[in-house]
């Protein structure tokens, strides 16, 4: 059954089209990775699966509904719902601890449990520093705890842009078999990256150039 | 947690763990609530602090008697006693003779009155010497120093000369039963006797009284005091004839005739007599107005010369406003005194007043103003530099209004926090002020802290009001953007 489906959506950006009439078709429990080139528009279709940004032509169905055409407010409802976001940019809050951090995520979506926060940074291994703030942490750490925080309300697409583009070997892994766990319980995973291998990690890859669809591989070699 | 908590949180952790920037927009709101406090304390203080000092432009009420009625030191006080202790600055009395200076062939008009009160009714009356302390000192003004040429420490005899009544009836039908009779006569060396008798019920003397001050004090000067020559006139029947109803003092003839002749001749019209005392000059006093003409004297000085205890006026310099000035008035005025506000000054002060405190509100307005400015621009520096933390958290689902209200809070709280310390701040501020400017201190209003506080927010919040638009326009797609 589909969870996401792009149809033929177009993002043209005066005369350059980010994204030109491009389709996507992702189940629920899917794990997709889209790879291309820099500029081949991958953040622009994230940005619209995302609720951050609507297409300029075409039609995106998230779970059956068209979120193409609907108001801001109904987006920021659908993104806080729906959807965990991890970036390439370990964004966090400056000047709020770990905890915290993924505290806001509750705080948005329904209520700040701490408990609850402490164990999600449990599952990403780093309960121990809870209480640091992000200046404490490495990138790594840092990029961990978006995963918490990006999993902490549990959205049923969780969608992650370059998550590993700045961590080294050991942090990838780690995040990456985080994305297996979810995987594993069923959530649904978009995942842009420059990187083979973690496309790899996933079960189908699409190659987008030039704003466009110009390959789908799948993955022979995925194990659940 | 609650949401509650978690928001608190998160605006105090933004507040607290980003100190350098909030530092600034906590200091500019904290300087804007001190100054606001201050000036909110000056303004309501001002014209307490200047009514007292302006009531050095002298005396802002008058009292004088009724009508047809008559004033006097009882009727002064009695009408005092009406004003509050605190709001009465000072009350001079005034009584106003024309006194001779006959070595000079000069008359003044003197005025007796009640230095210490002067002080405080007419501060800038300036004394080259000192005020007059003790009995028979005067202070002489400048024009009259300088037309007669009298210095500080000089001498100068003053003559009472009291209103020639009718002199209708001769000695002979003055020497009624109970008459009171006084005459004069020459005595030794033409200078004048005076005697005073009063007459019994059969029209003979009962008692005398002898003024023999211008004779020599060892011969003439004696008849005053001479028990046995003063009682050889008790219940005698006038004329008297020297040699035969009284014996002259020895030694003092010519003034023992002066005193027969001064009875033979005295009646009931000539009853006050000319008085002449010697006064000593502490001092001239320099006003610049017409003060400068007149010889002052203490009330008790003139009395005793006249023997009058009458005031025509009296100065008072109250420290209160107009409204209350007219108050007082009304209350003051009846029981034979009227009271009249002294226009000039009263107006003149409520004009200052005035112009004071629309100097010190323009100011707290500018204040203010330039507050808001400050704390708009440190908030709007904030937000744009936190434009990819308000990006986030709209990514992670926080509603515009989120947004606004974790801003207004953050707001919010730095008015709080500046507004106490402004309180705090501005009262000191006003008490430095207020020490340095008026020479006196003010009480803490205990309402300037809430409204301080108050205020503080009510500006923090408007200032954030641009700085929230900006926040609420930055679309979350910028945390996806490389940079
Ligand atoms: N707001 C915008 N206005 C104009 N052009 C834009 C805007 N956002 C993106 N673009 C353009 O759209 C194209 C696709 O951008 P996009 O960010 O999707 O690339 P990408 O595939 O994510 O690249 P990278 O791998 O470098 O992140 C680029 O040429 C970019 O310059
Ligand atoms: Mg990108």
């Amino acid at each position: 059954m589909a969870l996401l489906e792009l149809k033929n959506i177009s993002k043209i950006y005066g005369e350059l089209k980010a994204l030109d009439n491009v389709s996507l078709h992702v189940d629920k429990g899917e794990w997709v990775a889209i790879m291309g080139p820099s500029g081949s528009g991958k953040s622009t279709m994230m940005n619209i699966i995302g609720c951050m940004d609507k297409p300029t032509k075409g039609e995106v169905l998230l779970d059956g509904e068209d979120i193409s055409r609907l108001p801001g407010k109904r987006l920021t409802d659908i993104r806080r719902d729906k959807i965990g976001l991890i970036f390439q940019q370990f964004h966090m809050v400056t000047y709020l601890t770990a905890v915290e951090n993924v505290m806001v995520s509750q705080y948005y979506h329904s209520m700040p449990d701490e408990a609850e926060a402490l164990e999600a940074l449990g599952r990403v291994g780093l309960r121990e520093r809870a209480k640091h703030l992000p200046s404490q942490l490495s990138g790594g750490e840092q990029q961990r705890v978006c995963v918490a925080r990006a999993l902490i309300n549990h959205p049923e697409l969780i969608l992650a842009d370059e998550p590993t583009g700045n961590l080294d070997e050991a942090n990838e892994n780690i995040v990456l078999d985080l994305f297996r766990q979810l995987h594993r319980e069923g959530t649904t995973l978009i995942v842009v990256t420059h990187d083979p291998e973690v496309a790899e990690a996933a079960q189908r890859t699409i190659v987008l150039e030039h704003g466009r669809v110009a390959r789908e591989v799948v993955n022979e070699h995925f194990v659940e | 947690m609650t949401k509650r908590r978690m928001f608190l949180r998160m605006v105090t952790a933004s507040l607290l763990r980003r100190r350098s920037r909030m530092l600034i927009a906590l200091l500019s709101i904290g300087i804007g609530a001190t100054i606001l406090a201050g000036m909110v304390t000056i303004y309501y203080d001002v014209p307490r602090q200047m009514r007292a000092q302006m009531r050095s432009y002298g005396a802002n009420m008058l009292l004088m008697p009724a009508e047809g009625e008559t004033f006097d030191s009882e009727r002064l006080s009695a009408a005092l006693q009406k004003l509050p202790a605190d709001a009465l600055v000072g009350a001079s009395p005034y009584r106003y003779v024309r006194l001779d200076m006959t070595s000079r062939q000069q008359s003044f008009t003197t005025a007796g009155t009640d230095f210490e009160e002067v002080q405080k009714t007419s501060p800038y009356f300036s004394v080259e010497g000192r005020y007059p302390e003790a009995p028979r000192e005067v202070l002489v003004g400048k024009a009259i120093a300088e037309t007669i040429g009298v210095k500080e420490g000089s001498d100068m005899e003053l003559t009472w000369q009291p209103a020639a009544k009718d002199a209708s009836g001769s000695a002979e039908d003055d020497r009624v039963p109970g008459a009171a009779l006084s005459g004069s006569a020459k005595g030794f060396g033409d200078a004048m006797v005076y005697v005073t008798a009063t007459l019994d019920d059969q029209a003979r003397i009962a008692e005398i009284q002898i003024d023999a001050s211008t004779q020599t004090p060892e011969y003439g000067g004696r008849t005053a005091e001479d028990a046995l020559f003063l009682k050889q006139f008790i219940g005698k029947a006038l004329p008297l004839e020297m040699g035969n109803d009284v014996d002259a003092l020895s030694g003092a003839t010519v003034t023992s005739n002066a005193v027969v002749e001064a009875l033979n001749t005295a009646t009931a019209a000539d009853a006050a007599k000319p008085r002449t005392t010697r006064y000593k000059v502490t001092g001239i006093l320099v006003t610049g107005g017409e003060e400068e003409g007149y010889v002052f004297m203490s009330t008790d000085d003139l009395q005793a010369l006249t023997g009058e205890d009458r005031l025509d006026v009296a100065e008072l310099s109250i420290s209160a406003d107009e409204e209350q000035l007219n108050a007082y008035a009304a209350a003051l005025t009846g029981d034979g005194v009227q009271a009249r506000l002294v226009k000039r000054v009263t107006k003149s002060e409520t004009a200052v007043l005035g112009k004071l405190q629309a100097l010190v509100f323009l100011v707290t307005v500018v204040v203010l103003i330039l507050t808001m400015i400050c704390v708009s621009t440190t908030m709007m520096a904030v937000v744009s530099e936190r434009r990819r933390e308000i990006g986030l958290r709209k990514a992670l689902g926080a509603s515009d209004n989120s947004i606004r209200g974790e801003f207004l809070g953050e707001g919010m709280f730095l008015g709080l926090l500046g507004g106490v310390l402004g309180a705090v701040l501005g009262f000191v501020f006003a008490q430095v002020v207020s020490v340095n400017v008026f020479n006196s201190s003010i009480t803490f209003q205990p309402l300037l802290l809430p409204a301080t506080v108050l205020v503080s927010m009510l500006i923090a919040a408007a200032s954030c009001l641009m700085p929230i638009r900006r926040a609420v326009a930055i679309d979350p797609a910028i945390v996806l953007k490389g940079e």
